[in-house]
């Protein structure tokens, strides 16, 4: 994936590659209030893109803009600057349409059609024959097990039925570019994997991607790709974000901690410590041994040594404190 | 395959639909069996119940519902012009008064040979004359909806019709001999759904017309129908515009 930040301007050309292209988007959304009109600007001058067969998450506290950027996309708003294509097309197109799929947070459906007559629904939607619609259903059917429930009216859904039914609509067109909005809601952990088995399918037949969730774990187990976002602009890229923070290794102690910690370390390399116990910093695993030798040679009476890399979470909490207090 | 399952699904997306058209049915039986009217006024019952108030029931929240529900997203992504979500609606639409008003005339032809009562003379031009009210009223109210969340839309028509009704009759009687009478009457009369002309061609007034003034109604009701249909049109055209310009979430994460 290659981000361009504000400064850099736009990218240069379109690749043949590049799945989705953002432009320096801005979005304000405008309320009108009981005397006065107000503004919030919901993305700044954002720019990335996403390359096919490509699973790019997007994280970021509530009001982030995460949901903003993926209706953006869709197609379903405009943007106030910058413009998005979604396979060398303009969003909202009909072209760039032809290879989207979306699924939305709380999908919804007319409660009287069953699972069956909603999948035949789209099918006709997008164009399908008769015959393709029977093929596509079948194949949805199998792909996200939803046999048991497959003729049962869409008003008794549980909300993991219709999250099941939602991804099947979105992928009926093999699209090529998928756009999940917590794809994973009310699913069972069965569902789960299932639902992470078949995005790991999509990406390898070269769909692009682009999961906006709050279950970090699970994003986690996807990808390696995140865009952390927060108050409408991209901080940075999650990953390298995590190598910037580097790895701490843990030092479990007899006795002695802060004299050991005062005496032998710098004092940038300590993160935490305790009578028992140092936390410190290392930009690189090869340093651990050199780390644990010159605490021996001092006198430290070790009794466990444990190397720790931050997760996404762990990732996540540092970039929103560092993002809510720069 | 589309445009069926977009016409379709109007008559699929409540289950209130069918009950709407069941009941109708029913009050026209209740009304010949009850009152014996003579045509005019059956002519006019009819023309209140299925060419004002059927459509305000069969198209209340027809795109609103989609819109506050969040499924208009999905269709929104699909692969097509958004427009014809809004022009196979509103034929779904069309369709289903079609199919109404073609019951509703079996339903009172079963009834007059089974009682005897009354006369079916006229009725067809009654129902010529719901069928292209329903559909100016069909078309505004479907061109609201894209705009209204909900079933305010009918609310909201229900409502607009009543106080402009009532405006326009008393600014009309307070003009009666003033110069400007036939303005406002005009003001009145030709951008709103055409009551006044299309109870004229139900009544069979053009066509009494005819017989005198030997053809010269029929230019009459031609222009009448064909009023109605621009009317129709111009109203659908504005809301395929509102729907295909419209954003539609406005939701931050």
């Amino acid at each position: 994936m290659l981000l361009v930040q504000p400064d850099q301007g736009p990218p240069s050309h379109h690749d043949a590659q590049t799945a989705v292209e953002c432009t320096q988007l801005t979005k304000v959304y405008k309320k009108l209030l009981a005397r006065r009109t107000r503004t919030v600007c919901a993305l700044k001058q954002v720019s990335l893109s996403v390359c096919r067969g490509q699973i790019v998450g997007l994280i970021g506290p509530n009001g982030a803009g995460k949901s903003t950027l993926l209706n953006l996309v869709a197609g379903l708003i405009l943007p106030t600057e910058g413009q998005v294509t979604v396979c060398g097309h303009p969003a909202r197109s009909v072209k760039a349409r032809d290879g989207l799929g979306y699924m939305p947070e709380h999908p919804a459906f007319l409660g009287g059609y069953s699972a069956r007559a909603t999948l035949r629904y789209h099918g006709a939607l997008l164009g399908l024959s008769r015959g393709a619609i029977t093929r596509q259903v079948d194949r949805s059917i199998q792909q996200l097990q939803m046999q048991e429930f497959i003729d049962r009216p869409c008003s008794d859904f549980s909300q993991g039925m219709k999250q099941r039914l939602a991804l099947a609509t979105a992928i009926m067109n093999d699209p090529q570019v998928l756009l999940l909005d917590e794809p994973s809601n009310g699913l069972d952990p069965v569902g789960i994997i299932q639902l992470r088995d078949l995005l790991k399918q999509l990406r390898d037949s070269g769909t692009a991607i682009v999961i906006s969730s709050h279950r970090l774990g699970e994003l986690e187990k996807l990808t390696c790709d995140y865009l952390f976002m927060h108050r409408g602009q991209i901080i940075t890229l999650a990953d390298q974000a995590a190598a910037g923070a580097g790895e701490h290794v843990r030092v479990g102690l007899v006795s002695d901690g802060p004299r050991l910690a005062e005496t032998l370390l710098p004092a940038s390399q300590v993160l935490d410590v305790s009578e028992t116990e140092l936390v410190l910093a290392v930009n690189d695993p090869a340093d651990v041994p050199d780390i644990v030798t010159q605490l021996a040679k001092g006198g430290a009476r070790i009794t466990s040594v444990v190397l720790q890399r931050e997760n996404i979470e762990e990732t996540f909490l540092r970039l929103c404190n560092e993002g809510c207090n720069p | 395959m589309r445009a069926w399952e977009l016409m379709k699904e109007t008559f699929l997306r409540r289950r209130h639909i069918w009950i709407v058209h069941l009941t109708w049915l029913v009050f026209y039986g209740l009304f010949w069996w009850l009152f014996l009217p003579d045509p005019e006024e059956y002519g006019g019952f009819l023309f209140l119940w299925g060419g004002f108030l059927l459509p305000l029931a069969l198209s209340a929240g027809i795109m609103g519902d989609d819109i506050a529900s969040g499924r208009m997203c999905v269709l929104v992504t699909k692969p097509f012009w958004l427009g014809e979500v809004y022009l196979y609606r509103l034929l779904g639409l069309s369709l289903q008064a079609a199919l109404h008003f073609i019951l509703a005339g079996c339903v009172i032809l079963v009834l007059h040979l089974v009682t005897r009562k009354g006369t079916m003379a006229g009725l067809g031009l009654w129902f010529l004359a719901c069928w292209l009210l329903f559909n100016t009223y069909a078309a505004l109210s479907t061109s609201l909806s894209v705009v209204i969340k909900g079933v305010h839309n009918s609310l909201l028509l229900f409502l607009g019709t009543l106080t402009l009704s009532a405006v326009a009759a008393m600014v009309i009687w307070n003009l009666q001999d003033h110069p400007m009478a036939e303005v406002v009457k005009g003001f009145f009369r030709y951008p709103f759904p055409p009551f006044e002309f299309l109870g004229h061609l139900g009544k069979g007034d053009y066509a009494k017309q005819t017989l005198a003034l030997g053809g010269a109604g029929i230019p009459k009701s031609v222009a009448c129908a064909a009023h109605s249909l621009i009317l129709t049109t111009i109203y659908a055209g504005i809301g395929v515009r509102l729907l295909t310009r419209r954003q539609f979430s406005t939701h931050r994460d």
